[in-house]
């Protein structure tokens, strides 16, 4: 493809203060008005943005050496743990990890944006103290000048684009997408859309190594792709690096979502050479050029389906259209903070301050992503259910006394109550039984339940436990795709069964 | 004019909200009811206004409730506030939304003090008062 200009040229129009500099949104209303050639052939960079939570970020530091010296096997700022599997003083402090403290309230997020605010942090470490390291143990303040380094560093930044969040199921959800109400009552999604960093430069073709950015209201630079870079379905990523003592408190700010823990929301802008038609092209895609799916969030699964192919357009429209029902959509990235840091960009550049910089090496085109695979057994539903030939199985029919004589007889609590096919309609349990007695019903079908909360053999026990403690319920018949009754599961199988074994 | 109604358990099972309805014809609306036999918490929208409300929250007053007026329900810290969104859609009575510079703008008059926007705010900046 031709290239309509290069960075040697487009540097030399910035130091001259003659480059023509454009936001993502500004170009696209841009393109729209003049055609795609045109703005093209004018414009040298598109400006982009995206301030959003991104929990794969932190930052290295190096505390500086105590006297005596001290070798920090353990170690905390604010009580939220510090890495320490390093050299002496040196340190990761990740967004995600949680004050010990104040769990769910502060963590790595929050000590990084306070370091940038020019706070006071508390530093804790602990030693076994070794010849060269002597000393075992130090509580200190510090704040960010008194470090020698701290590099944000984040393994996974700015998603091209984000899949969507809705639940179907009839309980609120705390996700990491934030809070979900009960049957699709409202969507959430992330990313910045049209002004997407990652986005605007589809291909990635400006983007690599040793691009400069805007990283937390300062200068940073991308240092290779980011983890689960999967540009092929366009979810690049990138990781990046910057200097936290150039950024700001206001593109740095520890969040955390309830019930799901503490992280980051970074701010990213990256600026895009219009190098050739195809750069251009994917720098004016618009809000509904960019694909999202709607996945149900309820759905335990890291293959969660997807209820609703939408676009930002829709999503930022505040309301989307799932079936026949109007739902609510908001974003979790701040779409205003985006905008600032595309102007910012844009200001940097005009005003001479920042100069691009070609990557070194590009973003591979394709990447793999691969699942984990769990290699040994995990103990499910069949290994420690109660098969059916140890269970009392009615019918709807079927006398209260009888059933409860062989109750007694068999000592257990849960009659599964099956139809003439054997497919299972209802249950009984002790308790029901008892309240039957006394209010002097006659046959099962009168006192049954007949909404049964069901488990598979296959299940992993570990989601069967919770989904009794969810409905507070002690048992659950276990049935097959036909719901016939192959079993069952209490709690008190698993509590006996289970205890101190791990795997089979 | 939202209303906060706290049933004690001396009042718990006595039908008031429909004796106060077949008595004055009142449109009553439910926002949330949280009921046992024990005890409850209930806000409700009463359609009306000036002496009407003022006669219509004396009788819930004498059939033994306690009754509190709902102004502002919640406020915002914009100290702390990044305009995210996080609050929006999962607002039940869609009280909160974008003003045009994209600032959370919350009304009042739909607010029936959930508080679900106070846990959905990932910077805490959300107080119910």
């Amino acid at each position: 493809m031709e290239e309509l200009r290069s960075y040697d040229v487009i540097n030399d129009k910035i130091r001259h203060g003659d480059a023509v500099v454009m936001t993502a949104e500004d170009f696209i209303s841009y393109v729209e008005q003049s055609g795609l050639e045109k703005a093209a052939k004018e414009v040298d960079i598109v400006t982009t943005g995206t301030f959003g939570a991104m929990c794969s970020s932190g930052a290295f530091l190096n505390f500086g050496h105590t006297e005596p010296p001290m070798k920090m096997i353990r170690c905390w700022l604010n009580d939220v743990p510090v890495y320490k599997g390093l050299a002496a003083v040196d340190a990761y402090l990740g967004a995600t990890a949680m004050s010990e403290t104040r769990p769910f309230e502060y963590g790595g997020g929050h000590v990084i944006e306070d370091l940038v605010l020019g706070k006071e942090v508390e530093l804790r470490a602990e030693s076994y103290g070794t010849d060269c390291y002597p000393r075992r143990s130090l509580e200190t303040t510090i704040v960010l000048e008194d470090l020698n380094q701290a590099y944000l560093y984040d393994p996974r930044n700015a998603y091209q684009r984000y899949n969507s969040a809705t639940n179907s199921s009839d309980r609120i959800l705390y996700t990491y997408m934030g809070t979900l109400l009960p049957r699709f009552g409202n969507v959430t999604f992330s990313g910045s859309g049209q002004l997407s960093p990652l986005y605007k430069d589809l291909g990635l073709e400006t983007i690599g190594f040793g691009t400069k950015i805007f990283l937390g209201g300062g200068v940073g630079y991308v240092v290779g792709e980011g983890t689960q870079h999967k540009p092929q379905s366009r979810f690049a990523t990138i990781a990046v690096k910057g200097d936290l003592r150039s950024m700001s408190g206001e593109y740095l700010k520890g969040a955390v979502f309830y019930n799901y823990g503490t992280t980051l929301y970074v701010g990213v802008g990256i600026p895009i050479p219009i190098i050739n038609m195809r750069v251009a092209s994917t720098a004016a895609l618009r809000d509904e050029d960019i694909q999202v799916d709607i996945l149900d969030y309820s759905v335990p699964s890291r293959d969660r389906p997807t209820i609703k192919k939408s676009n930002y357009a829709e999503l930022k429209s505040g309301k989307v259209v799932i079936g026949d029902k109007d739902v609510p959509s908001s974003p979790l990235s701040s779409i205003r903070a985006a905008r600032k840091i595309a102007e910012t960009l844009k200001r940097w550049i005009e005003s001479k301050e920042f100069l691009l910089q070609r990557p070194i090496e590009l973003l591979p085109n394709y990447r793999e992503f691969k699942p984990l695979k769990i290699k040994r057994r995990e103990v499910t539903v069949g290994d420690l259910m109660m098969p059916l030939s140890g269970l009392i199985v009615a019918k709807p029919e079927d006398d209260i006394k009888k059933v409860a004589k062989m109750i007694v007889d068999k000592n257990i609590d849960h009659v599964p109550i099956v139809s003439e096919e054997g497919a299972l309609i209802g249950i009984v349990t002790t308790w029901d039984l008892t309240k039957a007695l006394a209010e002097d019903k006659k046959t099962l079908k009168e006192i049954m339940t007949r909404y049964v909360i069901t488990a598979r053999e296959s299940e992993r026990i570990d989601d069967v436990a919770k989904r009794m403690a969810q409905h507070h319920i002690s048992g659950l018949p276990v049935v097959d795709d036909l719901m016939r009754v192959k079993g069952l599961i209490t709690s008190d199988d698993i509590s006996r069964k289970l205890v101190g074994r791990r795997s089979i | 004019m939202k209303v906060k109604l706290r049933y004690s358990h001396e009042v718990a099972s006595k039908p008031i909200l429909a004796e106060i309805i077949l008595k004055t014809g009142l449109l009553i609306n439910i926002l949330e009811a949280k009921l046992t036999p024990k005890e409850g918490e209930m806000v409700i929208d009463i359609a009306t206004q000036g002496s009407a409300l003022k006669n219509a929250l004396g009788y819930l007053r004498s059939a033994g409730l306690e009754v509190t007026e709902l102004r502002s329900l919640v406020e915002v810290d914009k100290g702390l506030c990044i305009s995210c969104g996080a609050c929006i859609s999962p607002c039940p009575s869609r009280a909160i939304s974008f003003d045009p510079s994209l600032d959370i703008e919350i009304d009042a008059k739909r607010c029936i003090g959930c508080g679900i926007c106070v846990r959905a705010c990932p910077r805490k900046a959300i107080q119910l008062i």
